[in-house]
C-alpha cells in the first residue's frame, strides 16, 4: 500500500511536471520567463525508482534525465541540459532496443541533434540523428509492435494510451528526426539529400494525418519548385498535383457576402485565396519552365527549332515514356487512400516530359495560361502591384516559349503581339519612382519583343513574295517595328540617366551588360529602316554609327567592361569601322545627283 | 540611376556605466573604413575584420582626433540622403542594432547643443533649406506618418482612433502603401518632433499594455516631402514628391522572433524544432536552387511587411543607408559580432530586378554576315581611299588591296541588299494605309481565340458588386486624399492631436499646459511617476502626477489608467498631502507592486 501510494506520488509529480512545461509555462511572464520550467524541474529532481527488472529501470531513469535534458536546454542552460541527455545515453547504452525503449532512443538522439546544430559542429548532429534513423528503421523492421511512450513510465495503468496514441506518438518522433536530417543536410550543403529528407517529411504528416490542409499544400508546392530549378518534372508536378488536392481539403473559400457579415469569415477568404493564388503561381512556374527547358532542348544555334533535333528525341521518347513509368513507382509518392487517385488524375493533365512538338507545348502552355488567370485573380494590379506584374511577365513568357514551337510566322508574330498588348501599358502606367527596375525590365522584354515580330514580318514578306521587292505596306509595318523597338531600348537609357537626364559616366554592374546591348540594338536597328530617301537613310546610318561607336568607347574606357559584351563588342568594332564608308558612299552618290 | 545597393555605417559607442562597474574591455578596433572585432575568450586569433562605407568611432570622448561626433554622422549619411530628397528621390535611413547599443543616440541624439542625432539634424535642416527658398513659384510642404511593425501587424502611432492593424498595399501610381495610415502636416522641425514623441508614448503605452518589447518590433517614421512648381506660362503645377523613412529596427537579440527575419540575413546552422517551420526550411532550399540561376521560380513565402517596404525601397528610384550601433564591451561580444555580420551582408543586399535579354544568337548572325558583306564589297571594288579614310577613324580594319574609288553602286542598293530586301520603287497602291499591327485581320486559329476569350473574360471581369464598391472606394479614398488641401491637412493634424492628447489625458499621462508631450519635463516639487523601459527611447516617457489628495491607479474607475496583464482592477492608492512648510509629502501607498511597470520619483 504504501509503495502504490508512493508510486502515485511519483506519477504525480511527472504528471505535474509535464503539465507546467509544456501549459503553466506559456503564460509565464516576460520578466521571469521559465518560471515554470523550473518548478518543472524541481519535480523531475524527485522523481526516483528502485524496484522493477533492470531493463525498465534504466529506460526510466534514462526519461527522468531525457525530461531534465530537455528542460536545461529550453533553460538556455546548454552543458547541463548535455549532460543529463548523455546520461540518458549512458543508460540506454546496456539496454537493447526493444518496444519498451525505442521510444526513447530517438527522442533523446533527436534532442542531441538540435543540441550539436546549434553549436555549429553540424556532423555531430548528424550523427546523433543518422544512428536514430537506423534504429527505427532496424525496430520497424524486426519488431514493429506499438512502441511504449515515455510518459507511460509514470502513469498509472489505467491512464496507459491505445495502440494507437502510441503508434501516433512514435511515428512523430521519426517524422522530427526527418525533419531535422532535412536541416542537417541542408546546413552541410547537400541539397538533394535535404530535399529528399523534406519530401520525405511531408509524405509522413500526410500518411499519418498529422498536417494542417494548406499550410502542407503550400509547402508541397514551394518543394515543387526545387524540383524544377533542378529539372525535375516529374517530381515537381507530384508535389504541385498533391498541393491541388490537399489544398482543396481547407474547405471552400467563403462567399463575398459572408466575408462581408463577419471578421473571421473575411480573414478566412483572404488565406484561402491568397494561398490558392500563390500554389497556381507555383504551377505556372512549372509549365513556364518545362516549354523553357524543352526549348532549349530543340533549338538550333539561332534559337530556331531543329528539326533533326526533333526527330531524335521523338525516337527517344518511348524510352523515356517507360522510364517514367518506372520511376514513378520508385518515387516518393504522396498520398493517403483517399487522396491517391486524386492527385493521379491531376497529374494526367499535364505532361511531365519535355514537349517535343506545338501540339505537346501548347496542351501544357494552356495549363500555364489557366493558371495564370487563377493567380490574377487574387492578385489584381491594385492592391499587388509587383505581383500582378510578375504574372503578366510568366504570362509573357509562356507565349514567348509557345511561339518557338509554333511553325505558322503569322500566327508566331501574333503570340508576339498579345505580349505586347499586356506588357506596353503597364510599362507605360507604373510610376517609375516606385517600380523603376520593373519598368526596366519591361522596357527591355517590349524592345525585343518589337524586334522580334519585325523579323518575324520580314521573313514572312520575303517568304511571300517571289521578287526581292516589297510592297509599301509591308515597308510601313517593317519601319513602325524598328522604331517601336528602338523606342524602349532607347527608353530604357533614358531610365538609366540622372534627375538632370545626363546619362552615366560609369554604368553599374548590373546594368553594365543590358545598358551596353541595348546601345548595340539600337545601332543595328537604326540601319534596318528602310527609306528610298537618301537623306533619311544617311541619318539612320548616322545614328547607327553613333551608337556602335558608343560601345567601343565605352569598353575603351572601361576595359573590364569588354568581357561581359565580348561578341557584341568585337561587332561593334567591325561597324564602327565600317558604316562610314557606307556613309561615305552615301553622301558622295547624294553629291553626284545633286 | 537606381542606388540599387546599401550605403553601410557602423559605429561603436563609449562605455556605458554598467560597463565600466564591470570593469569591461573594449572589443572594437577601428581602422579608416574597416572594424575589427577580437573574441575576448579566445584573444589571439579569433579578431574578425569588416569592412564599411563608414566605420565610426565614437568609443572615446571629442578629444581624440579619432572621434566621430554626430555632426560628422549626419554630414556624411543625412546630409547626402536629404540631398537626395530634394532631387526626388526616396530615401531610406536604417538603423540596426541590439538594445543599448546606442541606436538611439545616433537617430534621435540628445536635446542639447552638438548631441542631436541624424533625425532632429536631417528635419532642422530641411526646414532650414525650404526657408531659404525665395522662388515664389517653389513651394514646399512637409507630411508625416509613424507606425510600427509588430508581428507582422501594422499600427499607426499617430493616430488613437486607428485601432487594430493596417493593410499594406501597391498601387501602380502611388507605390506601395499603407492604408488609411494618418498622414500628419507639419510646418516646422518642432511639429516633427512633438508627433516622433507622441508615437513613441502610443508605442509606449502599446507596449506596456500588451508586454511587448521594443526590441522586437520595427518602428517606422515617414517624411513626405512635396516640391511644387508652378509654371507661369501654362499655370500648371508639376509635384516632386519624396518619402524619407526613418526605420529603428528591432534590436538584433530577438531578430529571429521579430521579422528581421525576412531580411534573410539570419544565418546559423540552428535546426527548427517544431515542424510548423517546415515552409520556411523547404523556402530556403529551393532559393539556394534558384540562386545560382536567374529566377525562374516562385516561392510563396511571404516576406515580412518590412522586407516588403525595403524591397520597394530597393525596386525603385531610391537610396538606402543602414547605421548599424555596437556596443564596445566584451561582454556584448556575441550580440556585437552578430549585428556585425548582418550588417556586412546588408552590403549585398540588392534588388533582384535583373534584366533578362533573350539570348540574341540570330541578330549576331545576321551582322556579322552585314560585316561580311561589307567587308567583299570593300575589297573586291579596291576602295582603297574610302578604306583610308576609315583607318583613320578606327584603325581595326585590316588593309584591304589598293585601288580607287570607281563608280559605286546605287547606295539605296547597298543599304537594301545588306537587308536581303529592295523597296519596290513605284508610287503607293491605293488604299495601302499604313496597318498598325493590332488591326490584323484575326485568323480562325483555335489557340489565340481561346486566349482572346480568356482574356476578354478577365478584363470585363466578373466582380460582383460588392468588390466593385469596396474598390471604388478605395479609389474615392486616394483621390479624396490627393485633393485634400494644405489647410485642410493642417485641421486634420490638429484634431487628431487633440484625441491623442484627450487619450493620454484620459489615461492620467500629464501633458504641458501648452498641449506639448514632448520628452520628460521633469515637474521640480510635484511628485510623479514615470515608466521605466529597457530601450531608453521608450523609457520616461510616460509621466502620471500623484495629485495632492488621493490617487488612484488600476484599470478602471481611476486617476491613471494601466492596462496590461498584471495590472489589477485598483493596483495602488497613493495620497499625497502637503506639509506646513508647504512640501509635498506621501501619506501612503497602498495595493500591488508597481514597481514593475512605473518607479515613483521625487517623493519625499
Amino acid at each position: 500500500m504504501a509503495a502504490t501510494n508512493e508510486w502515485r506520488a511519483i506519477c504525480d509529480k511527472f504528471t505535474n511536471a509535464q503539465n507546467l512545461t509544456e501549459i503553466e509555462s506559456r503564460n509565464d511572464p516576460e520578466n521571469d520567463p521559465f518560471r515554470s520550467k523550473y518548478k518543472a524541474r524541481e519535480l523531475l529532481r524527485e522523481i526516483y525508482c528502485e524496484e522493477e527488472g533492470a531493463g525498465l529501470r534504466a529506460a526510466k531513469l534514462g526519461a527522468v534525465e531525457y525530461y531534465l535534458g530537455v528542460n536545461h536546454v529550453d533553460t538556455e542552460e546548454l552543458p547541463a541540459g548535455q549532460e543529463h541527455l548523455m546520461n540518458c545515453m549512458k543508460l540506454l547504452e546496456r539496454c537493447r532496443v526493444s518496444s519498451l525503449n525505442v521510444s526513447l532512443f530517438i527522442h533523446v538522439r533527436n534532442q542531441l541533434g538540435i543540441l550539436w546544430a546549434g553549436r555549429d559542429e553540424t556532423e555531430t548532429a548528424q550523427g546523433f540523428l543518422e544512428t536514430a534513423e537506423s534504429i527505427y528503421q532496424r525496430y520497424m523492421k524486426e519488431d514493429g509492435s506499438p512502441p511504449t511512450d515515455m510518459t507511460e513510465y509514470f502513469a498509472a495503468e489505467e491512464s496507459l494510451l491505445t495502440h494507437q496514441e502510441r503508434i501516433k506518438r512514435f511515428e512523430l518522433a521519426y517524422t522530427h528526426t526527418m525533419y531535422y536530417l532535412a536541416q542537417v543536410y541542408k546546413n552541410l550543403g547537400q541539397t538533394e539529400r535535404a530535399a529528399t529528407y523534406c519530401h520525405t517529411t511531408l509524405q509522413r504528416q500526410l500518411q499519418l494525418n498529422q498536417f494542417t490542409p494548406m499550410e502542407w499544400a503550400l509547402n508541397a508546392a514551394t518543394l515543387s519548385q526545387y524540383y524544377i530549378t533542378k529539372g525535375r518534372y516529374m517530381e515537381g508536378r507530384h508535389c504541385l498535383s498533391a498541393a491541388t488536392v490537399i489544398s482543396d481539403l481547407a474547405g471552400e473559400v467563403p462567399s463575398e457576402a459572408a466575408a462581408q457579415e463577419n471578421e473571421a469569415e473575411s480573414e478566412r477568404r483572404e488565406h484561402l485565396r491568397q494561398k490558392r493564388a500563390e500554389i497556381a503561381r507555383c504551377w505556372i512556374k512549372y509549365c513556364l519552365n518545362l516549354l523553357q527547358d524543352a526549348k532549349k532542348q530543340l533549338e538550333d544555334n539561332i534559337g530556331e527549332l531543329d528539326t533533326d533535333r526533333q526527330e531524335e528525341l521523338k525516337r527517344a521518347r518511348r524510352r523515356e515514356e517507360e522510364e517514367e513509368e518506372k520511376g514513378r513507382k520508385s518515387a516518393l509518392l504522396f498520398g493517403s487512400e483517399d487522396t491517391f487517385d486524386s492527385i493521379a488524375s491531376i497529374e494526367e493533365k499535364v505532361m511531365c516530359l519535355f514537349p517535343l512538338d506545338f501540339t505537346e507545348a501548347r496542351s501544357v502552355f494552356l495549363v500555364g495560361q489557366n493558371h495564370v488567370t487563377q493567380a490574377k485573380d487574387y492578385f489584381q494590379m491594385d492592391g499587388y502591384v509587383t505581383d500582378h506584374i510578375e504574372i503578366l511577365q510568366d504570362h509573357s513568357a509562356l507565349f514567348r516559349s509557345l511561339a518557338f514551337f509554333e511553325e505558322d510566322l503569322e500566327r508566331r508574330c501574333k503570340m508576339h503581339k498579345r505580349r505586347v498588348d499586356m506588357l506596353e501599358p503597364i510599362c507605360n502606367d507604373l510610376n517609375a519612382q516606385y517600380y523603376l527596375m520593373i519598368r526596366r525590365q519591361l522596357m527591355f522584354e517590349l524592345a525585343e519583343t518589337y524586334n522580334e515580330m519585325m523579323d518575324l514580318k520580314l521573313a514572312l514578306a520575303n517568304r511571300q513574295a517571289d521578287t526581292q521587292s516589297l510592297d509599301n505596306h509591308t515597308i510601313k509595318k517593317f519601319n513602325h517595328l524598328c522604331s517601336a523597338s528602338a523606342k524602349y531600348f532607347q527608353m530604357f537609357l533614358d531610365s538609366l540617366c540622372s534627375p538632370e537626364g545626363k546619362f552615366p559616366e560609369r554604368l553599374e554592374e548590373e546594368v553594365l551588360r543590358p545598358a551596353l546591348v541595348a546601345r548595340f540594338r539600337v545601332a543595328r536597328l537604326h540601319s534596318r529602316f528602310i527609306s528610298t530617301s537618301p537623306t533619311v537613310q544617311l541619318d539612320n546610318l548616322n545614328k547607327s554609327l553613333e551608337n556602335y561607336k558608343y560601345v567601343v568607347q565605352y569598353c575603351e574606357a572601361n576595359p573590364e567592361a569588354g568581357a561581359t559584351v565580348e561578341t557584341e563588342l568585337e561587332l561593334s568594332k567591325e561597324m564602327a569601322g565600317l558604316l562610314p564608308l557606307k556613309i561615305n558612299r552615301l553622301k558622295a552618290r547624294m553629291a553626284s545627283n545633286n | 540611376m537606381a542606388g540599387a545597393s546599401v550605403k553601410v555605417a557602423v559605429r561603436v559607442r563609449p562605455f556605458n556605466s554598467r560597463e565600466i562597474g564591470r570593469n569591461a574591455k573594449c572589443v572594437i578596433q577601428m581602422q579608416g573604413n574597416t572594424t575589427c572585432i577580437s573574441n575576448p575568450k579566445q584573444p589571439k586569433d579569433g579578431a574578425k575584420n569588416f569592412t564599411f562605407d563608414y566605420s565610426y568611432w565614437s568609443h572615446t570622448t571629442p578629444d581624440d582626433p579619432g572621434f566621430t561626433s554626430q555632426t560628422q554622422v549626419y554630414k556624411d549619411i543625412g546630409e547626402e540622403m536629404l540631398l537626395h530628397a530634394f532631387e526626388g528621390y526616396n530615401v531610406c535611413i536604417f538603423a540596426y542594432g541590439q538594445t543599448g547599443a546606442g541606436k538611439s543616440y545616433t537617430m534621435m541624439g540628445k536635446q542639447e547643443p552638438g548631441q542631436e542625432g541624424i533625425i532632429p539634424q536631417l528635419c532642422e535642416d530641411l526646414f532650414q533649406r525650404t526657408g531659404e527658398n525665395t522662388d515664389p513659384d517653389l513651394t514646399y510642404s512637409v507630411e508625416v506618418s509613424y507606425m510600427e511593425i509588430y508581428c507582422e501587424r501594422v499600427r499607426d502611432l499617430l493616430n488613437p482612433k486607428s485601432q487594430g492593424t493596417l493593410r499594406v498595399r501597391e498601387h501602380p501610381i502611388l507605390g506601395p502603401y499603407v492604408e488609411d495610415l494618418s498622414k500628419l502636416a507639419v510646418t516646422g522641425f518642432t511639429d516633427i518632433r512633438d508627433l516622433m514623441d507622441a508615437g513613441n508614448k502610443a508605442r509606449t503605452v502599446a507596449a506596456t499594455n500588451m508586454n511587448e518589447t521594443s526590441s522586437r518590433s520595427h518602428a517606422v517614421f515617414t517624411i513626405v516631402f512635396t516640391q511644387k512648381r508652378r509654371d507661369q506660362m501654362t499655370s500648371l503645377d508639376t509635384e516632386k514628391v519624396s518619402k524619407i523613412s526613418l526605420v529603428d529596427l528591432a534590436g538584433s537579440e530577438r531578430a529571429d522572433s521579430s521579422g528581421a527575419k525576412g531580411m534573410r540575413l539570419k544565418e546559423g546552422a540552428n535546426i527548427n524544432k517544431s515542424l510548423t517551420t517546415l515552409g520556411k526550411v523547404i523556402s530556403a532550399l529551393a532559393e539556394m536552387q534558384s540562386s545560382k540561376k536567374r529566377k525562374s521560380d516562385f516561392i510563396p513565402y511571404r516576406d515580412s511587411v518590412l522586407t516588403w517596404l525595403l524591397k520597394e525601397n530597393l525596386g525603385g528610384n531610391s537610396r538606402t543607408a543602414m547605421i548599424a550601433a555596437l556596443s564596445p564591451a566584451d561582454i556584448n561580444y556575441e550580440e556585437t559580432l552578430s549585428t556585425l555580420r548582418y550588417a556586412d551582408r546588408a552590403k549585398q543586399i540588392r534588388c533582384n530586378a535583373v534584366i533578362n535579354e533573350d539570348p540574341n544568337a540570330k541578330l549576331i548572325r545576321e551582322l556579322k554576315a552585314e560585316v561580311e558583306r561589307l567587308r567583299n564589297l570593300l575589297f573586291s571594288q579596291g576602295l582603297q581611299e574610302l578604306l583610308d579614310n576609315a583607318v583613320n577613324n578606327n584603325n581595326n580594319i585590316n588593309n584591304g588591296p589598293g585601288g580607287v574609288a570607281g563608280a559605286s553602286p546605287s547606295p539605296l542598293q547597298l543599304a537594301l541588299t545588306s537587308n536581303g530586301i529592295t523597296p519596290e520603287n513605284g508610287p503607293a497602291p491605293p488604299g495601302a494605309e499604313p496597318v498598325s499591327e493590332g488591326d490584323t485581320p484575326a485568323d480562325p486559329d483555335q489557340l489565340i481565340e481561346d486566349g482572346e476569350e480568356r482574356e476578354e473574360g478577365e478584363s470585363t471581369e466578373n466582380i460582383s458588386k460588392e468588390e466593385a464598391a469596396e474598390r471604388l472606394m478605395e479609389t474615392e479614398k486616394i483621390i479624396a486624399e490627393l485633393n485634400e488641401t494644405w489647410e485642410e491637412k493642417l485641421r486634420k493634424t490638429e484634431s487628431i492631436r487633440l484625441e491623442r492628447e484627450s487619450l493620454l489625458v484620459e489615461m492620467g499621462v500629464s501633458i504641458k499646459e501648452d498641449g506639448g508631450t514632448l520628452g520628460v519635463f521633469s515637474p521640480k516639487g510635484t511628485p510623479h511617476l514615470v515608466n521605466l523601459n529597457e530601450d531608453p527611447l521608450m523609457s520616461e516617457c510616460l509621466l502620471y502626477y500623484i495629485k495632492e489628495g488621493v490617487t488612484r491607479v488600476g484599470q478602471q474607475d481611476v486617476d491613471i489608467k494601466l492596462s496590461g496583464q498584471f495590472i489589477k482592477e485598483i493596483h495602488c492608492v497613493f495620497v499625497s498631502e502637503t506639509n506646513e512648510q508647504g512640501e509635498a509629502a506621501r501619506k501612503s501607498v497602498s495595493g500591488g507592486h508597481s514597481g514593475a511597470v512605473s518607479r515613483s520619483r521625487d517623493l519625499r
